[in-house]
């Protein structure tokens, strides 16, 4: 296998031009074309995942209000906001270059390799399954991958800085929106390098350098800066119409009545526990919960990790989530127990109402 | 039924070994496509799933459904050539059967086939299936499932 990859910068680009981007590379991957590193950046996109459904997540109405372009990822994982404030880093690879075929050992592997980039900049990183990367609790990117045979397509971002209040007005999360209550609970779960770094903040150039060796390191190879070829371009052209039409866009989507709120809230003898979740009715997940309240937990991030734990699961599996989380850790709680927690999971799951009247998308 | 390092490979199933993926030739004539326990396995717990719709019709190794799995997005490859005659709705609701039960109620697609006879000489059966998915499991560092 050849240690000669491609290093390729495709700059600020509009959603559909990135995620075009995304699916020509991995298609010239998978026809032969060298292993790639693609640095981009993001104009402001509201970007759902490959499976999901434009109204189920986004706030469709504001974000033409305020020209934030909509596209479906090829990738997995949850819907995002992104602007100037993030860079995106993939890696386009045969998978083969690895030696193991088992899909979240790949992933695990490559977000070791980005957390070793931020830690090199000064910033205590680490992974968190299943797919986030992040700073004492607080997520600072989010990975998610395709693949087509060989052809592996691997990315994520990276918070330089980020408008915790726009997030929450593109995405449709569980919590009341841009109430002082809801900003404050995001910060405390998102964190940027500029709040980690203050005025050592790197440049977005910056964080691409320090990426490139952290990958070059961890991946034993060379990177050597290239370009498109022509027949990437060729299938560029061919898909940027395509991935900003309806037809792409809205391929997935599914009435907004499928997704519910859920929420409940409880005196424990520990405190009082606050759960607000949404709920996919037909697939019976969780999709996204938080849970506050003013208990006592040590450290502070396990409820965060706890929430990180129980996204997108199954709900028959809560139960033995929340077991599971709490044997493999050293959490400490004064009178607050993983039952009562449990309790006031399944009370939320009691109350889902559908929500017929909320607007729906389209 | 045979099983190769802890995976289930039922030796009465067609199999493409690269893509991952077996083929069932029903008595009506049709073709029941899934994806084997191997690829269950590498893939972790699948949480979505979409099917290419019924009466679309599918070239041979070309995707005939989408499936993610711990935020990977993937095709299921059909190994043959048809039509879309049927999908899953049992896995569009709960996508995890594809792992609980990948060779029964877990299937991916049925296909009406446009040439079975023919393309299903390429496609490995019983014994020479086994041997495939042991050097395959060799060659990708596969512990067991």
């Amino acid at each position: 296998m050849s240690r000669a990859w491609r290093l390729i910068d495709t700059g600020m680009r509009s959603a559909a031009e990135n995620m075009a981007l995304d699916r020509a590379l991995l298609e010239s991957c998978q026809a032969g074309a060298p292993n790639t590193l693609r640095f981009l950046r993001f104009e402001p996109s509201a970007l759902i995942g490959f499976h999901q459904s434009v109204s189920q997540e986004l706030d469709l109405d504001y974000c033409r209000r305020e020209g934030i372009a909509i596209s479906r990822r090829i990738t997995g994982g949850g819907a995002l906001y992104c602007d100037q404030g993030q860079i995106g880093w993939e890696l386009f690879v045969d998978r083969r270059t690895f030696a193991t075929a088992d899909m979240l050992a790949i992933a695990r592997q490559v977000c070791g390799i980005a957390v070793e980039g931020l830690r090199s900049l000064g910033v205590d990183a680490a992974f968190r399954p299943r797919n986030d990367i992040e700073v004492a609790g607080r997520k600072i990117g989010g990975t998610g991958g395709a693949f087509d045979g060989n052809a592996l397509l691997y990315q994520g971002t990276v918070l330089i800085d980020f408008d915790v209040e726009r997030m929450l007005r593109v995405l449709r999360i569980p919590q009341e929106k841009l109430s002082d209550k809801a900003i404050a609970s995001a910060r405390e779960r998102i964190t940027t390098l500029r709040a980690c770094l203050s005025e050592d903040t790197p440049s977005a150039a910056s964080v691409q350098a320090v990426f490139a060796k952290a990958f070059t390191q961890g991946l034993g190879i060379d990177l050597e800066p290239g370009d498109l070829s022509a027949a990437e371009r060729d299938l560029y052209a061919r898909y940027r119409i395509e991935m900003g039409s309806d037809d792409w866009v809205f391929e997935t989507d599914r009435p907004r009545l499928e997704v519910a709120t859920a929420s409940a809230m409880r005196k424990t003898t520990g405190g009082l526990v606050r759960v607000m979740a949404t709920v996919d009715t037909v697939r019976e997940r969780l999709k996204q919960v938080f849970i506050t309240g003013d208990f006592f937990i040590n450290p502070r991030r396990a409820i965060v990790d706890l929430e990180a734990a129980l996204r997108d699961l199954a709900l028959e599996k809560i139960d033995e989530t929340v077991d599971a989380f709490f044997q493999g850790r050293a959490v400490e709680m004064l009178l607050l127990t993983p039952k009562d927690l449990k309790t006031v999971l399944h009370e939320a799951l009691r109350s889902v109402e559908p929500q017929g009247h909320e607007r729906v998308g389209v | 039924m045979a099983s190769v390092r802890g995976c289930n490979i039922p030796e009465d199933l067609s199999y493409n070994v690269d893509n991952n993926v077996w083929a069932r030739r029903e008595a009506d004539g049709t073709v029941t496509v899934g994806l084997t326990a191997y690829a269950c396995s590498l893939a972790g717990e699948i949480v979505a799933y979409t099917p290419k719709k019924a009466g679309k019709d599918i070239a041979k190794d070309k995707s005939c459904a989408t499936v993610e799995s711990g935020k990977w997005v993937g095709p299921v490859k059909t190994p043959v050539t048809g039509s879309v005659v049927a999908i899953n709705d049992a896995v569009a609701s709960k996508p995890g059967l594809i792992n609980k039960d990948p060779y029964g109620e877990g299937w991916v697609v049925k296909m009406k086939p446009s040439d079975w006879d023919g393309e299903s000489k390429s496609l490995k059966a019983g014994g020479d299936a086994v041997s495939a998915f042991e050097a395959k499991m060799d060659s990708e560092g596969f512990k067991g499932c």
